[in-house]
């Protein structure tokens, strides 16, 4: 069991805007060793995102970011911004959802890379070149001389988030972080790119956080799963332990939405009614408890704490499924 | 495919009830008050002189001129031709506002009108349409808007005439773009398949949506042609003196501008009030209609 | 007997402009597809990005009229049809597009979104359409006197679509195309949306075009099945049949790459069977498109384009060489797609 390469504990997030103030990010914590890979699952409004830019300090001004996250030992909350430039791309990589935007359509792919690979160590611009092609072979884009010197109009979906990788691994990250990474790609492709993360976090050990609304993603690649709802971790295991034995009636309510291959025609899902709740206003007890197919009075009035229930296995509920039993 | 990340909701979506606005008053601050600095400048300009002792604003008696402020009859003294100023400043108000007024609405009409029939015709009538208008923007400003105010003449129709070819292409340029884009959204397509008539479409769906942004771009044009007929008229072209406008008196004033400044910054002050009158109201409504 | 929706040789193509504004190539986005509805059927058509498959619902709805091609919608031919004539023969024909906001008027109030079809086909008075749109605003489960006076900005997205299948439902509709309905939500709301457009599909007798690149979601919702590929039909089939035995190659990689929800099962990539990028909709390989990357191409796929012929019941196939049947075909595993071996 490998040392925990990232830790993060009671990570808040406030956003303080117009007068109103928004708990994005309500006290997360978890751990993250080298070579493992964790997905955190949730869906619009449910913090995943921003608890990763509040690590990678790419959040507006107008959030506030208390807890902690070490980084091999280095605190990254609060760390002033020139510092946090060293970090960012050398210790600690994003991939973002849409590698359109991501990457600048002016500027021809290997100018990008080899930008990239510059920013963070002293090489000339010849070594820069060599590494980058090294990087467009390691992310498995045939023919790496001619995408160099291409741009990324030029490249499918695919080949762009290919190169959004080889960017992020230029420096040998210790932890990547996919956001969405393959949310917007086919899903051929987004196999694909799943194949690679998987292989590259072999080879170079990197610790992978995947941040997406696809349980099943979570399911084929993580080794540990988040599941998060209005800022907070609901439940956390093991993969396996999750998928076996799911406790938190809103991951069984999210797996059991996920549209299924085996499910016969016409088949009417399990429905949760409602929305996710305003992150202004939210009520005193279990934030889930108005959706909730198993609420109890109680769970209204008082909100269940995150605890680790059974080995490995954490979540936060006072009515929680037991195995074999049905929502 | 991408899955939109819910932005914080500046109204609460609750189940009950309607959205309560945040910080409505401030938004409805920044719209009232350009709104009526403009109204007291109409007000000023138009009213005025019908209820109040205002002076005629030619005609004076070079043995009056240059008093200073506070003479009793004269306001704001007289100018060099012995015409009260705050008379010209009132008068010339009107003229410079009513052609700003008449070629920003020339420009949004047919501007605007050619430009969404353009985007919506396409093909043939498109390309004659913009290339025509391309070769219009493509001539320097100054050179088209002399050129045809020289074939015009001067005065009040022909100078709003002038600058009216400047103002059309522009508008038609913005509707255009607007047009195109509205074109392609979901909802122009699910209006044909729910029946609406092609006039429907053009009047309750794409004018609404091309609407704010000629809006704030007529706003924004009222400070360019004040500007610009100011210096026509220094060219001698635009409104002729002693007709006042705005334009005309800051040119004018500026021959003897080390000896009697006041000549030049009374309307300047005036046009600079309802210049940033007019693009704040521009701005605040662009802001309303796009933001949240 | 004469099917709903007759679709027959749709070929459609865009220019787009290159550098400069001169011409910089054709998207064959559509090129000959073929097909049929049954009144009650719901059709699901699953394909990747630059499968045409949109493209192909917009030409079904003559939004905009395909370059060429056969759509026959209740017996009556809409190519040829402008104007009134085309608004009669359409007018139970509907649409609910994949993106919620851009659906609808954002300065129109959710009262007037749905009223539109009403104004549009002069149905009845004011007073008896104002009627109609809280009955239609109640049957998807919008309370019209919390909703109705809303702008879509301030609905979410879950709202927005309903309220959009509230309008397209206004004509009582024999046929809603639904492009990418749910694409745009998130997981619980997908669930909520897809279940009011199966409850209204018993409800109000309607079949659907459902289009979607989810394969687990087109099937889910579908009788048949239509798999798309770079503007071609490879595989239609009933829906069970195409999952138990897909008989093409792409539709057997689709199925792999499907991510499975049983951690114990090995991931999709070792499953997949395609390899390499997909071609681009601009330059489309010869015969069959898919032949860049499938692994049983032989010459005659580079030769001849393969057409679609049945093989099995109502199962029709356009490969020169499909995957084999199983012979064995238990019951299917509990989670995920299938791993399928390559001949």
């Amino acid at each position: 069991m490998s040392e925990a390469v990232l830790k993060v504990e009671n990570l808040r997030v406030r956003f303080d805007r117009g007068g109103r103030r928004v708990q994005a990010v309500n006290g997360l914590t978890y751990q993250l060793r080298a070579g493992r890979t964790l997905a955190i699952i949730g869906e619009s409004g449910s913090g995943k995102t921003v608890s990763s830019r509040a690590l990678m300090g790419l959040l507006p001004a107008t959030a506030t970011v208390t807890g902690s996250a070490r980084l091999d030992g280095v605190e990254l909350v609060g760390m002033p911004e020139d510092e946090m430039r060293h970090h960012r791309g050398a210790d600690i990589a994003m991939v973002f959802q849409d590698p359109t935007r991501s990457l600048n359509p002016t500027m021809r792919v290997g100018t990008q890379i080899t930008e990239a690979i510059r920013a963070h160590s002293p090489v000339e611009p010849a070594a820069a070149k060599r590494r980058a092609l090294e990087l467009l072979s390691l992310v498995r884009i045939a023919d790496p001389h001619r995408r160099f010197h291409e741009y990324p109009h030029q490249l499918s979906g695919g080949m762009r988030q290919r190169v959004m990788i080889a960017i992020a691994l230029s420096s040998d990250p210790k932890v990547l972080i996919a956001d969405e990474a393959t949310t917007a790609l086919d899903v051929t492709t987004q196999a694909q790119i799943m194949e690679l993360l998987a292989e590259l976090r072999s080879r170079l050990g990197t610790a992978i956080i995947l941040i997406s609304h696809d349980l099943g993603l979570a399911a084929s690649y993580a080794d540990d799963v988040i599941v998060m709802y209005a800022g907070r971790a609901v439940e956390y295991a093991p993969t396996r332990i999750l998928f076996a034995q799911m406790r938190m009636p809103y991951t069984r309510a999210l797996l059991d939405a996920i549209p299924r291959l085996e499910r016969a025609s016409h088949t009417r899902l399990p429905v949760t009614p409602g929305q996710p709740p305003d992150l202004i206003a939210l009520p005193p007890g279990c934030t889930f408890e108005p959706r909730c197919a198993r609420a109890q009075p109680e769970c209204r009035d008082s909100r269940p704490p995150f605890v680790e229930h059974e080995i490995g296995h954490w979540w936060a509920c006072w009515y929680p499924c037991k195995d074999g039993e049905p929502l | 495919m991408a899955i939109t990340e819910a932005a914080t909701p500046s109204v609460l979506m609750t189940d009950e009830g309607p959205p309560v606005p945040s910080r409505a008053w401030l938004r409805r601050l920044r719209i009232a008050a350009p709104a009526v600095l403009i109204v007291l400048i109409f007000v000023a300009c138009f009213v005025l002189p019908l209820v109040a002792p205002i002076a005629k604003p030619t005609g004076g008696d070079i043995l009056n001129s240059l008093q200073p402020a506070f003479t009793p009859g004269h306001l704001l003294g007289t100018d060099d031709n012995g015409n009260d100023i705050l008379a010209r400043i009132l008068y010339g108000g009107r003229t410079s506002l009513i052609v700003a007024l008449t070629v920003n609405l020339l420009g949004l009409v047919i501007g605007g009108g050619l430009g969404a029939l353009a985007a919506q015709a396409g093909g043939i009538v498109d390309g004659v349409i913009m290339r025509l208008f391309d070769v219009l923007i493509a001539i320097p400003s100054l050179a088209l808007i002399v050129a045809v105010s020289l074939s015009l003449g001067p005065g009040l129709r022909n100078t709003i005439l002038t600058l009216a070819f400047f103002s059309v292409p522009a508008f038609a340029r913005i509707s255009r773009a607007e047009a195109l884009r509205l074109r392609e959204q979901p909802f122009m397509v699910a209006a044909k398949l729910s029946g609406t008539s092609t006039g429907r479409i053009l009047v309750r769906h794409l004018a609404p949506n091309i609407g704010p942004a000629l809006m704030t771009f007529a706003m924004l044009g009222m400070g360019i042609v004040m500007v610009i007929e100011g210096a026509l008229s220094f060219l001698g072209l635009g409104i002729r003196p002693p007709a006042p406008s705005w334009g005309n008196m800051i040119f004018q004033g500026q021959l003897s501008l080390s000896g009697t400044p006041m000549l030049v910054v009374w309307p300047s002050v005036m046009l600079f009030l309802t210049v940033v009158g007019f693009n704040q109201f521009g701005e605040a409504l662009r802001a309303r209609w796009s933001g949240p | 007997m004469t099917a709903l929706l007759e679709v027959r040789n749709v070929v459609h193509e865009f220019t787009v402009r290159g550098v400069g504004g001169l011409k910089g190539g054709t998207v064959h986005a559509v090129s000959d597809v073929s097909f049929d509805l049954d009144t009650g059927e719901t059709l699901g058509v699953v394909g990747e990005t630059g499968s045409g498959k949109s493209t192909l619902a917009r030409c079904v709805v003559q939004a905009p009229h395909p370059k060429s091609g056969s759509v026959r919608f209740q017996g009556t031919e809409l190519v040829g049809l402008r104007g009134r004539r085309l608004g009669r023969a359409r007018r139970q024909m509907q649409m609910v597009f994949q993106d919620p906001y851009g659906s609808l008027n954002p300065r129109w109030r959710v009262t007037d979104i749905v009223e539109e079809p009403l104004i549009g086909y002069g149905d009845g008075d004011a007073g008896s359409r104002r009627r109609r749109v809280r009955d239609l605003l109640d049957m998807v489960g919008l309370n019209p006197d919390v909703y109705g006076r809303r702008r879509p900005r301030e609905l979410s997205g879950g709202q927005c679509q309903r309220v959009a299948i509230a309008r397209a439902i206004a004509l009582h509709p024999a046929l809603v195309v639904c492009d990418e309905p749910v694409s745009s939500l998130d997981v619980l709301i997908q669930a909520q949306v897809l279940n009011l457009l199966e409850q209204l599909r018993t409800e109000l007798g309607l079949s659907y075009l459902f289009i979607s690149h989810d394969l687990a979601l087109v099937k889910q919702v579908s009788d048949r099945v239509a798999v798309m590929h770079l503007g071609q039909l490879c595989e239609v089939g009933p829906a069970e049949a195409l999952y138990r035995s897909p008989r093409h190659p792409y539709t057997v990689d689709l199925l792999a790459s499907v991510p499975s929800l049983d951690p114990n099962r090995p991931p999709a990539t070792e499953r997949a069977v395609a390899s390499g990028e997909p071609p681009s909709p601009m330059a489309p390989p010869s015969g069959c498109r898919f032949r860049t990357r499938c692994p049983r191409a032989q010459d005659l796929c580079a030769a001849q384009r393969p057409l679609l012929r049945e093989l099995g019941p109502g199962h029709l196939v356009a490969c020169h060489f499909p995957e084999p049947v199983e012979e064995e075909s238990g019951p299917p595993t509990v989670t995920g797609g299938r791993a399928r071996a390559v001949a």
